[in-house]
């Protein structure tokens, strides 16, 4: 057994501290809403969850299967252009268009793993990129589908009514912030279900020696394809969530390259093939790609007073730091690769490890 | 038949230039078994030189590559050295993560240099073309795909004819082997990495005065450098060169028979069968 | 330097009790500062200093909040969020038209007015939001002026479209394509390309060999040389190159005159045009930057004053300030300002189009004939 599941077992199975925690954590998120108005604190919350979904979503091929796929910019978009399409020209309510969201997507994922799976280590990688990228440049063509360049953009949200009462009309970020606690909830959830079952055994198993796995009866295209659709479920989920809470989407935005990467970077940083090792990761980019970009940290020297905001210094760290930000990035995922191969919460561990034998 | 003749013709000069791009990425992989996500960006600052020689000291393009080969040698030496060299054997996710955010370093301090303005190195023959049967070719192009296939010629006889080059070919065949016989791996990793950005950046300076340069340039060439090399088979340099040729010329005729906008997309599907049904390559595996 | 400037606003407002009174205000200025819109972006922040100075010289003191939404819809919603709970009177940008469509709605909800600068894509002001202003032309008018000057100067029957296959390159070329079949003019080519293709060659001969009379193109500057130089290489020959704005507006491009020379583009502004402070702004950018204006850099700057004015004259105050903007007009750099409600547009400026020609290296307004400063060459002569 891993050190990964010893400590999952604690802290959500034994000590009643760890229990406690977990609840409070948990009460304190359902009523954030209740304590915290500014739209902007909301607006970070969602996407910590978008963020949290993505990688916990990435987590159950990359982490637990083994096969990194750089590609999943492809489910997010699959997720959000079908319900967009739905919702733009057929008028179909987003909750469904999610479900027909994760349909294409669960297809997408079959065609992809039908053709990437016969591909091992970095040729999967760069088929994965392939498909991706062939939906893309697609999206961008088919305009009569997708609107090409242009996008798609909505204005209104249907309201969501149960018989006649109207639960949200989605006016407020209170209802998204809702449905994406919920989401990234169950997408927790389902991975830790994974995880503790024997399809995760399964999955493990691939990851660790592929032909030993196969040698002890496990079929590798089937098991790659279950940790693959189910993979392609939430990342589509996120896709849809994004698509409607953002009210705009077009190739570049939810089918680049770079979302496959960002997608995959959560879960590199935070801790690969661990349950919260994709939470962490996204609470550590999503705050810390909007303090650069908002140039927080430049004020933040100024209110020290570490430097004035009119002296040399100050005027050059103003203009250069918001200029840095994806200098920083890069910085940091290097410094993370380098030090931290693990993830943070490997190096967490690692740490405390040592504490605890010294 | 003039438009069928001039697409070919425009495709393999192009072709000659991705050659470049893809013989260099598929050195280094031959033998680090790393795939360079940073390849495009390492071309980026091939091209950033070219034009600072170009607009501080006057010196033309594809003269200055007598300046940037051994400057971009040195570029991709400490590179390995400082960075890559710390993942050798460490698990392919890692590798290209970290391949990925030396490219975002490399492009963003880039941008903060030079800001994100388009660079356009316009020289006296920029525009120049001359005919041959009534099909237009472009003279700086011609001239790059020269100087193409020189660089390529005695690239062959290096690895070929010397010691060293055939050290690299023999750990990019089996490391461990190599090791055994006495070379020096760590050694030969520094070399193909060097050698691999010094001909992306010679690939960059080529291009630079029929195109431009921006920070962010570097995407677009990596990722046709992973379909070249692939294509003509990992680490296979024969492969790549012809992978280069292939690519541009499916680009250039597609874009005049079905589309201009479909024309990526015929790459990609080419490189994804050529996946399924030769995942070797058109040249086989890891024979340089 | 930042002192006297300080003492001299200072004194100016000592002296001027009255507008002191109205001196600060709060405006946000959403940008693309980094990221693949940044080297356009700049010329937005460059344009946006000069203004910031400006209004100081008129005793305006703006506390500028400057956002980056690095070209990104969901960034920028974020960037119009943060602004809005600071409180500022209202907001300026974004630059691309996807941010800015996507900010629109956000502007609408919060109630803070905002000015959008240079995005060109329709929608944005076709939405009926109250909050949503708009200075320069929409898309549809740079297509319409330009095939306009064209049946001015001849009879062109056909044309051919390359276009870079972004928003903005796609948006125009539809509406071309809907306005040339009004005219009866027949599309013989439709071609989208993605930017960084370092050959265009094989698509323009196709072009070439359909004899179009017109050539549409719509592209940003460094794809607009690399176009026209493998125009040049294959020897396309239409009776005139149109340039639908962006990079063949620039500086850069008309430098390039073996390649720019006679091709008409569209801009929403240039500095030989006869509105006031045109030539100005254009001579103190240039010794304050080191570059020209483009046309986002006037926009920009004009867009600031505007905004930062009316928020000052209504005590910072956002619904009197939507208010104000609504009625308001303005005289300035980018010649007569009014927002206005007609063909489906609410509070869009009617912004009048330039069509320019390359002549000499220069660019020369040709149409419309009031602000003409040269006549314009068509046919397009034969490649040398």
């Amino acid at each position: 057994m891993k050190p990964t599941f010893a400590l999952i077992r604690t802290s959500a199975g034994t000590s009643p501290v760890a229990i406690a925690l977990g609840v409070a954590i948990l009460a304190g998120l359902f009523l954030f809403p209740n304590f915290v108005q500014s739209p902007y604190a909301l607006h970070i919350m969602i996407l910590f969850f978008l963020s949290t979904i993505q990688g916990e979503a990435w987590n159950i091929i990359g982490g637990y299967t083994g096969q990194y796929s750089v590609g999943h910019a492809a489910y997010f978009g699959a997720g959000a252009y079908t319900t967009m399409i739905l919702m733009q020209y057929k008028q179909i309510p987003p909750w469904y268009g999610m479900l027909a969201g994760i349909g294409v997507a669960l297809v997408v994922s079959l065609i992809i793993g039908s053709i990437c799976f016969r591909l091992r280590g970095p040729y999967f990688v760069l088929a994965s990129i392939a498909v991706a990228e062939i939906m893309r440049l697609s999206a961008m063509n088919l305009k009569d589908i997708t609107n090409g360049a242009e996008g798609i953009l909505i204005t209104e949200i249907p309201v969501f009514k149960i018989g006649e009462t109207i639960v949200t009309d989605f006016l407020s970020k209170v209802p998204f912030y809702y449905i994406g606690l919920v989401i990234a909830l169950i997408t927790i959830l389902v991975t830790w279900m994974v995880q503790n079952s024997k399809l995760g055994y399964y999955f493990q198993a691939i990851r660790e020696d592929q032909d030993a796995a196969h040698s002890l009866g496990i079929s590798l295209p089937i098991y790659k394809n279950i940790a693959l659709a189910l993979s392609a479920i939430f990342t589509s989920l996120s896709g849809s969530f994004y698509a409607v809470y953002i009210g705009f989407i077009d190739p570049p935005t939810v089918l680049a390259l770079d979302i496959s990467v960002q997608i995959v970077l959560i879960c590199i940083i935070g801790g690969i093939g661990t349950i919260w090792g994709p939470v962490i990761g996204a609470m550590v980019l999503v705050p810390l790609s909007e303090a650069l970009r908002s140039n927080l940290i430049a004020q933040m020297i100024f209110k020290t007073g570490l430097t004035s905001e009119e002296s040399g210094i100050g005027t050059f760290l103003k203009e250069n730091l918001a200029h840095a930000h994806a200098l920083i990035y890069g910085i940091l995922v290097v410094v993370v690769i380098l030090f931290m191969p693990d993830g943070i919460l490997g190096w967490v561990k690692k740490l405390t490890a040592k504490k605890g034998r010294g | 038949m003039t438009v069928l003749l001039q697409s070919l013709i425009s495709g393999i000069l192009i072709g000659g230039v991705y050659a470049l791009i893809g013989i260099g990425l598929t050195i280094i992989f031959g033998v680090m078994r790393v795939i360079n996500f940073a390849h495009g960006d390492i071309l980026m600052v091939g091209m950033y030189m070219t034009y600072i020689l170009f607009t501080s000291l006057g010196i033309d393009p594809f003269v200055s590559i007598v300046i940037t080969i051994p400057l971009m040698f040195l570029f991709g030496a400490f590179l390995q050295k400082l960075f890559i060299n710390r993942m050798q054997g460490a698990l392919p996710q890692n590798q290209i993560l970290l391949t990925i955010g030396l490219g975002l370093i490399m492009s963003n301090t880039m941008m903060l240099i030079f800001t994100s303005d388009y660079k356009i190195l316009s020289t006296s023959y920029s525009s120049e073309s001359f005919n041959v049967a009534g099909i237009s070719i472009s003279s700086p192009l011609a001239i790059s795909f020269l100087i193409t296939a020189a660089i390529t010629l005695l690239l062959y006889w290096f690895l070929l004819k010397t010691d060293t080059g055939q050290a690299i070919r023999a750990t990019a065949q089996d490391r461990e082997a190599a090791q055994l016989m006495g070379i020096n791996v760590r050694w030969m990793s520094i070399l193909a990495f060097g050698i691999g950005s010094a001909l992306a950046g010679t690939a960059g300076a080529l291009i630079s005065p029929t195109y431009y340069i921006f920070p962010q340039i570097g995407g677009i060439f990596t990722l046709k450098a992973f379909v070249i090399t692939v294509l003509g088979g990992m680490g296979s340099i024969v492969g790549a060169t012809l992978g280069g040729v292939i690519i541009g010329v499916a680009e250039s005729v597609s874009a005049v028979y079905i589309s201009s906008g479909w024309k990526d997309v015929v790459v990609f599907v080419l490189f994804l069968l050529v996946l399924l049904f030769k995942p070797a390559g058109l040249m086989g595996k890891s024979r340089m | 330097m930042m002192k006297r400037g300080f003492v001299f606003v200072l004194a100016f407002c000592l002296a001027l009790p009255g507008i002191s009174l109205a001196a600060n205000v709060k405006i946000g200025f959403i940008n693309s500062i980094t990221g693949p819109e940044a080297p356009i972006g700049e010329n937005l922040t460059n344009g946006v200093t000069l203004a910031i100075e400006d209004l100081k010289k008129k005793g305006i003191d703006v506390q500028l909040l400057k956002e980056d939404d690095t070209g990104k819809p969901q960034i920028s919603m974020s960037a119009m969020e943060k602004l809005a709970g600071q409180g500022v009177s209202g907001v300026v940008g974004p630059y691309t038209s996807a941010c800015a469509n996507a900010v629109a709605k956000l502007a609408e909800k919060y109630k803070v007015p905002l000015l959008v600068p240079a995005a060109a894509k329709e929608e944005i002001t076709r939405q009926h939001l109250k909050y949503v202003y708009r200075l320069n032309a929409p898309a549809d008018q740079y297509a319409s002026s330009l095939i306009d000057a064209a049946l001015a100067m001849g009879k062109p029957k056909t044309v051919a479209f390359i276009y870079e296959n972004t928003d903005f390159g796609t948006s125009t070329t539809k509406t071309a394509k809907e306005y040339v079949a009004k005219k009866g003019i027949k599309v013989v080519a439709d071609e989208s390309y993605s930017k960084g293709s370092p050959d265009y060659r094989s698509t323009l001969t196709k072009i070439k060999a359909q004899k179009p009379d017109l050539v549409f193109m719509v592209s940003y500057v460094a794809d607009a040389i690399l176009l026209m130089r493998q125009s040049r290489e294959i020897g396309l020959q239409p009776q005139a190159f149109l340039g639908g704005g962006a990079g063949f507006t620039t500086v850069q491009f008309a430098k390039e005159k073996e390649i720019s020379n006679n091709v008409f583009s569209t801009t929403q502004w240039t500095d030989d045009v006869n509105w006031p402070g045109a030539k100005d702004f254009f001579n103190r950018y240039k010794s304050k930057f080191g570059k020209e204006p483009t046309y986002h850099a006037a926009c920009a700057y004009q867009a600031m004053l505007i905004m930062a004015e009316t928020a000052s004259k209504n005590g910072g105050d956002r619904e009197k300030t939507r208010a104000g903007l609504k009625s308001g007009s303005w005289k300035g750099i980018m010649g007569d300002t009014k927002f206005e409600d007609y063909d489906g547009f609410t509070n869009q400026n009617k912004h009048q189009m330039l069509i320019l020609q390359i002549q000499n290296g220069q660019f020369e307004t040709v149409f419309p004939i009031k602000f003409a400063s040269k006549k314009p060459v068509f046919p397009f002569p034969k490649w040398k």
